[in-house]
């Protein structure tokens, strides 16, 4: 981003500011990002700044997923190739927390991971793979549960075999199963392990439609509960062109009551690398080389506007005025949900690539 | 990375061909002895790879590939494995795994256009599900250069998800089961299409390598600059290694002189590094089983896709016509024409409508004047001479009536840093339009023919990008050179200078003129550029 957008962006960024202050009393929204080589941010929108910038310990230039703890004060990051995960305290920026996931012998990485409602156990998804002397052997990956508590070493404290390819790990808000998505939606008992409902994703049994494919890149799902991410399949039928057209659709996945539902917005539309939801579930907002209004009561683009480059992530904030375009590069840019205008774009200190972190939103008193 | 490994083989080649050259090594020398790369694999692989048999080492000795994949494993086992090896050892153990534990020339050919990096050649069709199994990140002459066992296919499997778990993510493998499939079906299918012990190996593996040395004739031809022909000079230096000098000019008599050092894998795989015009070139090159002829492809070391076809012959032996230069005479010219070929002697006659007289016996062949009469009938030409004749290597035309851009789809890439450009070479071969006796028209190949080029966009939205004028420069030697890499304030978005181009040629004659055009993607960079794409 340029200097000449940034003079107009903190102006716009105080009034912006004012009004969220007004009509949010209980407390305001922080934006919790990362950036390589190992830096976490937590970025005030009202004040379009920065407010702490932290070093991540043993990063090894490498960050991607953030989980942060449903009280806001730790963020959880996974680091150094996906082999470890960083719990970091967003007060002080001491790490709170460290599982380092391989062991000699054994390489094992993190591909999805999540926070039970109680803050008290992390879900992690684990790819594992044997290191033999002279040839590598994988071995049937596993969810691995840790206790938030168990401090700078931590071990699982229990681990159960897992499907291949999942894709994220959702935790259900009564605390008693999580998702796990792709490619089938996958429900597990959080005590046991025990599978208790798979449902087809890839293979999703709509009629005129192909399977669908999914890219999981974002796991947010604050402040609705409500997880949603875009669908890419083809559809066929009397009337349209032979071989099909693409279509895009919007998953949603209530953690709450577990309802999966399928929306189609598009036709032909342009990618979408993520999506998120608006807290009176009235939009939803996507990004990618663009950013995308949908209209969540009758599932269609109502506008879409360019965006300076492209963005990986969107978030939403907590009274639905504002989305935090994140992911690739160094800026998060804030848009008008109401006019899709741009209101900002905050710069990370150091302009380190965002790449595939995942930025979350926290409350703060 | 790519340059690394490159450059691993390429310092071998020297430093073992001079090494080997000055204490004149021979193979009677060393027979008794163990081979020096066994040797060294002893000290340096042993200690992970345990040698279960004299010779036979756990994982090395249960798999058989080309030079370069050697080179790209053992680059590995440096990289991620922490090996430390210097040149000359590194050198020693691929050649003596070529050499143990290679591919017989059947083996080796179908991938062949690999190991040439040849450009914009479609990949290689496997059986099945191979190429949306195996061929998304690289090609599948990588796998086709290899023979393994299953259990061998299945490790190498292993060691792909284990080094890079998110494969299965991606877009290809994540709509199917693909650990499954890998993991369960392939290892035989691949074990059964490409294995370890087959009847090829068995005859080639101990048959006494032929050796190169001697007088030879050469000729080629550098899209871009046309056909070359002369002679080289192959000396032996120690067992396995060459040096080369080349005499060699373009048809225009520009010279093309050059000379290299090589080493010949597995008794037929020439790899050279040396000079060709004045520009550092990488030699692949394929011996045939009596070591007779020798053909491949020279590339320049920093633009592979830069290069020229070589074919070679023994001076001596049988008479036999290799080349005729150029390869299509006009009617109503008069012109100098070279046979490349050897012991032409007799009398010369190019056929019907040709008058000829030979200007001069060469090492390489005959130097002609050949006159053509305006009304000769187009077609190819039987060229005799004395006793020897060949049919497909002359033609005669009246006009060209069509052009055919090769290649018809080509690839360039953007540079930027360290990274050079990848270019693109085109040229324009014309054909004429000649009515068969069934009354059905043919086409005569009349060769590479001079043509201007430009280009035009691909389609309108390549128009309205803009991308003629941005994603780089076609020269009138039909070499497209692409622009900088990286975002470019000029253009909208501030675009890398990628573009959807038609590359135009166009051939005037008498006639008017004849227009031929192939598609050109400009892209982003590739950042890794290893020997076996
Ligand atoms: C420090 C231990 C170590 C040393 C020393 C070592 N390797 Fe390896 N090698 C491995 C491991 C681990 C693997 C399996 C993972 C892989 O393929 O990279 C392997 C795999 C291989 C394979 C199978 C690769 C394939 O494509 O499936 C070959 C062949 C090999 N090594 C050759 C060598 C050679 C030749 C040397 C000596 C120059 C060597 N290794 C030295 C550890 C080692
Ligand atoms: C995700 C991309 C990807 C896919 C899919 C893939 N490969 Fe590879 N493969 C690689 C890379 C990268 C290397 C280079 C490894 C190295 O560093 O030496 C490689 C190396 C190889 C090699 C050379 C290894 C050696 O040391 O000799 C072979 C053979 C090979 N792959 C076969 C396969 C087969 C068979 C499949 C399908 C089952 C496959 N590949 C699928 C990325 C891929």
């Amino acid at each position: 981003m340029s200097a000449k957008l940034l003079v107009p962006a903190i102006f716009a960024g105080l009034l912006a500011g004012c009004s969220a202050f007004g009509t949010h009393p209980a407390g305001h929204d922080f934006i919790v990002t990362a950036a390589k080589p190992g830096q976490l941010f937590v970025v005030d929108p009202r004040k379009m700044k920065v407010v702490s910038d932290f070093a991540i310990p043993g990063a090894h230039d490498s960050v991607s997923t953030i989980v942060t703890s449903p009280d806001g004060t730790i963020a959880y990051v996974l680091v150094n190739r996906a082999r470890s995960i960083a719990g970091i305290n967003l007060r002080t920026g001491k790490q709170v927390f460290r599982a380092n996931l391989s062991a000699p012998g054994e390489r094992v990485q993190c591909m999805a991971f999540d926070v039970t409602p109680d803050g008290k156990t992390l879900i992690v998804y684990e790819y594992r793979t044997h290191l033999g002397i002279d040839s590598y052997t994988v071995e049937t990956p596993q969810f691995a549960l840790f206790s938030t508590a168990a401090g700078a070493y931590a071990m699982p404290e229990r681990t159960f075999p897992a499907p291949r390819r999942i894709q994220a790990v959702l935790a259900r808000k009564d605390g008693r199963s999580f998702y796990a998505l792709w490619p089938d939606v996958y429900e597990f008992d959080l005590r046991t392990g025990q599978l208790l409902g798979k449902r087809g994703l890839l293979h999703w049994g709509r009629a005129d439609h192909s399977s669908a494919d999914l890219s999981i890149n974002s796991p947010a799902s604050e402040p609705t509960g409500v997880f949603v991410a875009p669908l890419y399949s083809t559809l066929t039928g009397s009337g349209l062109p032979t071989g099909g057209v693409s279509a895009t659709s919007l998953m949603t996945l209530n953690l709450h009551t577990g309802k999966l539902a399928y929306h189609d917005i598009s036709r032909t539309a342009p990618p979408i690398f993520a999506t998120i939801l608006s807290p009176n579930h009235r939009w939803a907002f996507g990004v990618f080389d663009a950013l995308f209004k949908i209209d969540a009561r009758h599932w269609r683009i109502v506008k879409q506007v360019p965006v300076p480059h492209s963005f990986y992530m969107v978030d939403i904030s907590s009274n639905g005025k504002e989305v935090y375009l994140g992911g690739n590069m160094c800026d998060i840019a804030v848009y008008d949900t109401s006019s899709l205008r741009q209101r900002g774009d905050i710069r990370l200190p150091g302009c380190g690539d965002q790449a595939l972190v995942t930025p979350r939103i926290i409350e703060r008193r | 990375m790519a340059r690394k490994v490159s450059s691993i083989m390429a310092r071998g080649t020297l430093v073992v061909a001079l090494a080997g050259g000055a204490l004149g090594i021979g193979r009677g020398a060393l027979a008794a002895q163990v081979p020096t790369g066994l040797a060294e694999i002893r000290t340096h692989c042993a200690e992970c790879h345990r040698e279960v048999s004299p010779g036979h080492f756990d994982r090395i000795s249960e798999e058989r590939k080309t030079p370069e994949g050697w080179a790209m494993t053992i680059f590995r086992m440096r990289q991620v494995h922490g090996v430390q090896l210097t040149p000359q050892a590194e050198a020693a153990i691929i050649q003596y795994l070529s050499d143990v534990q290679g591919l017989a020339p059947a083996e080796v050919r179908a991938g062949r256009y690999a190991l040439e990096r040849r450009p914009n050649v479609p990949d290689l069709k496997l059986p099945d599900n191979l190429n949306v199994m195996c061929g998304r990140c690289h090609s599948v002459a990588r796998i086709v250069l290899q023979r393994r066992t299953p259990a061998e296919w299945l490790k190498l499997i292993n060691f792909h998800v284990g080094e890079w778990p998110y494969l299965e993510y991606q877009d290809g493998s994540r709509d199917i089961a693909w650990w499954r499939i890998a993991s369960k079906q392939l290892p035989a299918k691949l074990g059964r299409l490409f294995p370890l012990r087959s009847a090829a190996w068995r005859a080639w593996q101990h048959r006494p390598h032929a050796s190169l040395a001697g007088q030879w004739i050469v000729h080629g031809e550098t899209p871009g600059h046309g056909a070359y022909y002369g002679t080289a000079l192959i000396r032996r230096t120690a067992a396995d290694r060459y040096g080369a000098h080349y005499q060699l000019r373009y048809a225009d008599g520009a010279r093309f002189d050059g000379a290299s050092d090589a080493i010949v894998y597995t008794g037929f795989q020439w790899r050279g590094t040396g000079t060709l015009g004045g520009q550092s070139v990488h030699e692949v090159y394929f011996a045939s089983a009596d070591g007779a002829r020798i053909r491949g492809r020279w590339f320049l070391i920093k633009h592979a896709e830069i290069g020229g076809n070589w074919a070679a012959a023994r001076a001596t032996g049988r008479a036999e016509v290799m080349a005729v230069i150029p390869s299509a005479l006009r009617a109503g010219t008069t012109q100098r024409v070279v046979v490349v070929g050897r012991a032409l002697v007799g009398r010369v006659n190019l056929g019907p409508g040709t008058q000829t007289t030979v200007a001069a016996h060469k090492p390489y062949g005959l130097i002609l004047k050949v006159s053509v009469a305006a009304q000769a009938t187009p077609g190819y030409r039987t060229v005799r001479i004395g006793g020897v004749s060949t049919h497909d290597l002359l033609a005669v035309y009246q006009h060209v009536d069509r052009l055919q851009v090769q290649p018809a789809f080509a690839i360039a890439r953007l540079g930027g840093g360290t990274l050079a450009a990848v270019d693109a070479q085109f040229q324009a071969i014309g054909y004429t339009e000649v009515a068969g006796a069934n009354g059905k028209t043919t086409a005569v190949r009349l060769g590479a023919m001079p043509v201007t080029w430009s280009v035009v966009p691909f389609d309108a939205a390549a128009a309205q990008r803009g991308d003629a004028r941005f994603a780089g420069t076609l020269g009138q030697d039909g070499l497209f050179v692409p622009s900088g890499g990286g975002p470019d304030p000029r253009r909208e978005f501030s675009d890398n200078n990628t573009g959807d181009l038609f590359v135009v040629a166009t051939h005037k004659s008498g006639r008017g003129s004849v227009v031929g055009k192939a598609r050109l993607v400009v892209t982003v960079q590739r950042w890794i550029n290893p020997p076996i794409y």
